[in-house]
């Protein structure tokens, strides 16, 4: 029973992992990149709004070549 | 006894991979297998990665992982983010794979399988993956620079300028070529014009949902909207089956490219979050999952390859395009095998985000490994068909004939046997009207693609279904490119029109914006008009100028790493970037010498626009078309001249690198690198940002 309740808990926490790197990648988890990162918070500026970072990232990403042929 | 275990396990590897090409390079007869491209290209690249990688990363740039890297210095959440090493290798390898190697394997596939993928795993191995390698680290010890900032610091001011213009140039000729793939596999279809037509309103739904609803929630957003999009494929066979709706979806060449430049101007002057981030979203989401699934079908179905090694076209009478294997395989095989554009990637986002140096080895080198498998699992689904159908559906109607009957008799007198009958079962079996004279590599792929899909689920009930989405893969990832390459193609005209008229610079002036729009737009859709209306299908002429213009940037991110290699003292190792840049420069060179004087009308522009001429002069022409062929010469000739400034910034570029080289080596003047100062990391070894950032 241990034997299946760990193999349980690796799997749930592989399914963690991966869901979270899928966040990563698709930018899901940008925003909160953005409120957990050191530099911002060490800055004491007023962070931005979910809405002003999303409008903010976007229009930087797509300000240069960001998809290849 | 590890490292005796290690040594015979890389000899088996080495010895299939060996014995595999072997078998690809040597069979003749009957069909091959396509498993024998998976084991030949995996074993080689496994190799390449295991041994030249290493080799170059640790004797030619000495990577040095106790160096902090840009996203440790500048870390700013926004543009400086330290990000896990494989969810950077996800993200850059969705920036660099496009639509080129699946459509660039698929044309050169008109020479016989043999040619192109022996390009494909050599140029990645030895080329490409070096140039995205070495320009990804050089970068990194640059704080994230860009090529072009590179090329001004370490080359010259003038390598900076004619980065700049290449850049532009591709930019433009690009997103021709590409939109001219659409037209070509949208014309006369219903299903999928309408399939395509809906993601609009789609992606527009995606981009209020990002923007109001659920800011930021990529994941739940493109989850719906690909629900939606796979809706609309399904969908579009009802629309193709009513009369009124088909009618209403049908459009001829002319004027779906009018559609599609009046769609390219609406998506730069539109803000961001409404339609191209979305489409980028989506488009994300769909080319990761086709491509993945792509391989397993291959894996599972293991198609025969009906394809010779070698076609009667090596001799360069190609009815897809003219040309020998040599300059033409180098020339339209770039994305797959070695792209300039993918130094813009290697210097763009990535090198911010990236944790170590040492991770630049995967990612840079690692990434164009697998996109140069997508380009051999693309040539398999190419040559896995009938060559006959392949021929039918990529020859233009000006060679073979614009019936099935005259297209069935010219490609069997070739020695490919076709009836005009199978062509029509085909087209009805995907849901086409024709499938004659599709020029462009997406609907003979998709054909392959969907054979593929079908053989695993579904069957022949299920082929229409598949050749739809493989039509719409494609073409939504190619509209992709062509919004954020007239966007970005929008703010570089900008950035230099405002060095001679000052307002034009400002980014948010909307007067600026919509005439810098206007002008990209009006310059990309100027060639799109031209293929579109060329009778020898466009392809022929606009996809060597691609690949010229690809393989010149290419030229100059190679200069650039060579400079670096000279000046950081690697004399014993500049040939790994020596070598590739001077078999670009032989290929431009050679491919642009060609197209603009050879003698055949078929391969050179000047002959072409001579040929045309002597007809008007003759009176051959009905005075109907009189107004048109004094277009199609101009054209030539404008392509003539296109060629022609393409190869002199080339040879600008290396007489400016060979001039500095000569004055670094003999002590004529200091070797002065532009790296960031070394700073020592503060990240312990195995530092994982989400634990630094206390989110696990």
């Amino acid at each position: 029973m241990n034997r299946v309740g760990s193999a349980i808990k690796i799997m749930f926490s592989w399914s963690q992992t991966i869901f979270s790197r899928v966040r990563e990648w698709c930018g899901d988890a940008a925003y909160e990149r953005y409120l957990r990162s050191n530099a911002r918070r060490q800055s004491g500026n007023r962070a931005l709004s979910a809405k002003e970072f999303y409008a903010e990232q976007i229009d930087r990403r797509y300000s240069q070549p960001n998809r290849c042929c | 006894m590890k490292r005796v275990l290690g040594t015979l396990v890389w000899t088996a590897v080495a010895v299939a991979g060996a014995g595999a090409l072997g078998a690809i390079a040597l069979h003749r007869g009957e069909p091959l297998n396509a498993t024998w491209f998976v084991v030949a290209s995996v074993c080689c690249y496994f190799v390449a990665y295991r041994f030249y990688s290493a080799f170059i990363a640790a004797r030619v740039l000495v990577l040095d992982d106790t160096r902090a890297t840009p996203a440790e210095r500048h870390e700013d959440g926004r543009d400086f983010v330290p990000t896990n090493k494989w969810v950077l290798f996800g993200h850059h390898f969705a920036a660099i794979a496009g639509p080129g190697p699946l459509i660039g394997p698929t044309l050169a596939a008109q020479f016989g399988y043999l040619p192109g993928t022996l390009w494909l795993i050599a140029g990645a191995a030895l080329a490409g993956c070096v140039q995205d390698f070495v320009i990804l680290f050089c970068s990194i010890r640059r704080d994230g620079r860009t090529l072009g900032g590179m090329a001004r610091e370490e080359v010259s001011a003038r390598g900076g300028l004619i980065a700049q213009v290449a850049v532009l140039a591709i930019m433009v000729i690009l997103l021709a070529v590409v939109a001219l793939v659409i037209v070509n596999a949208l014309k006369a279809s219903p299903w999928g014009t309408f399939t395509l037509a809906m993601t609009i309103p789609i992606a527009l739904l995606v981009g209020v949902y990002l923007r109001f609803l659920r800011p930021g929630r990529v994941l739940e957003a493109s989850l719906l909207g690909v629900a939606l999009v796979m809706f609309a494929v399904v969908a579009g066979q009802w629309v193709a089956a009513s009369p009124t709706w088909a009618r209403a979806f049908t459009f001829s060449g002319v004027s779906l490219a009018f559609v599609i430049i009046a769609y390219g101007f609406a998506a730069a002057v539109l803000p961001v979050w409404l339609l191209l981030a979305p489409r980028d979203y989506l488009s994300a989401f769909i080319k990761t999952g086709a491509i993945l699934s792509l391989a397993a079908g291959i894996l599972l179905v293991r198609p025969q390859v009906l394809m010779p090694p070698l076609t009667r076209f090596i001799d360069g009478s190609g009815p897809v395009f003219a040309g020998k294997i040599f300059p033409f395989c180098f020339i339209t095989i770039a994305c797959g095998a070695i792209s300039g554009f993918h130094s813009l990637i290697s210097s763009g986002t990535t090198p911010k985000m990236i944790l170590r140096e040492g991770q630049s080895r995967l990612i840079g080198y690692g990434a164009m490994l697998l996109e140069s498998f997508v380009g051999v699992m693309a040539m398999v689904a190419a040559c896995a068909m009938p060559p006959g159908v392949y021929f039918a559906i990529n020859s233009p109607a000006g060679v073979v004939g614009g019936t099935p009957e005259a297209a069935a008799a010219t490609i069997s007198s070739w020695g490919y046997s076709l009836d005009a009958q199978t062509m029509a079962r085909l087209a009805h079996a995907v849901g086409e009207q024709t499938l004659l004279n599709r020029a462009g590599g997406a609907p003979s792929l998709a054909v392959g693609m969907a054979q593929i899909f079908s053989n695993t689920i579904g069957g022949e009930r299920l082929l229409s279904i598949w050749y739809h989405f493989a039509i719409m893969f494609e073409a939504l990832f190619i509209l992709t490119v062509l919004d954020a390459g007239t966007r970005v193609g929008r703010f570089m005209v900008q950035e230099l029109g405002g060095r001679i008229w000052k307002p034009l610079g400002r980014r948010a002036w909307t007067p600026g914006i919509v005439m810098a729009s206007a002008l990209i737009v009006g310059a990309w859709g100027y060639f799109l008009y031209q293929g579109v209306v060329d009778p020898l299908g466009g392809i022929n002429s606009l996809w060597p100028l691609f690949g010229i213009a690809n393989q010149l940037l290419a030229a100059v991110a190679m200069v650039v790493a060579t400079t670096i290699l000279l000046k950081m003292k690697r004399f014993r190792w500049m040939w790994t970037t020596l070598l590739p840049m001077a078999l670009l420069v032989a290929v431009t060179m050679t491919a642009s010498y060609q197209k603009i004087f050879d003698a055949n009308p078929n391969l050179g522009f000047l002959s072409k626009a001579r040929q045309l001429q002597g007809l008007v002069a003759a009176g051959q022409i009905p005075a109907s078309k009189l107004a048109e062929t004094q277009r199609l010469i101009f054209n030539q000739r404008l392509d003539a001249v296109v060629t022609a400034v393409l190869a002199v910034m080339i040879l600008m570029l290396l007489v400016e690198a060979l001039m500095q080289w000569y004055a670094i080596l003999s002590g004529q003047r200091e070797a002065e690198l532009h790296e960031a100062p070394y700073v020592a990391t503060r990240w312990a070894t195995g530092f994982s940002p989400g634990v630094a950032h206390g989110d696990d």
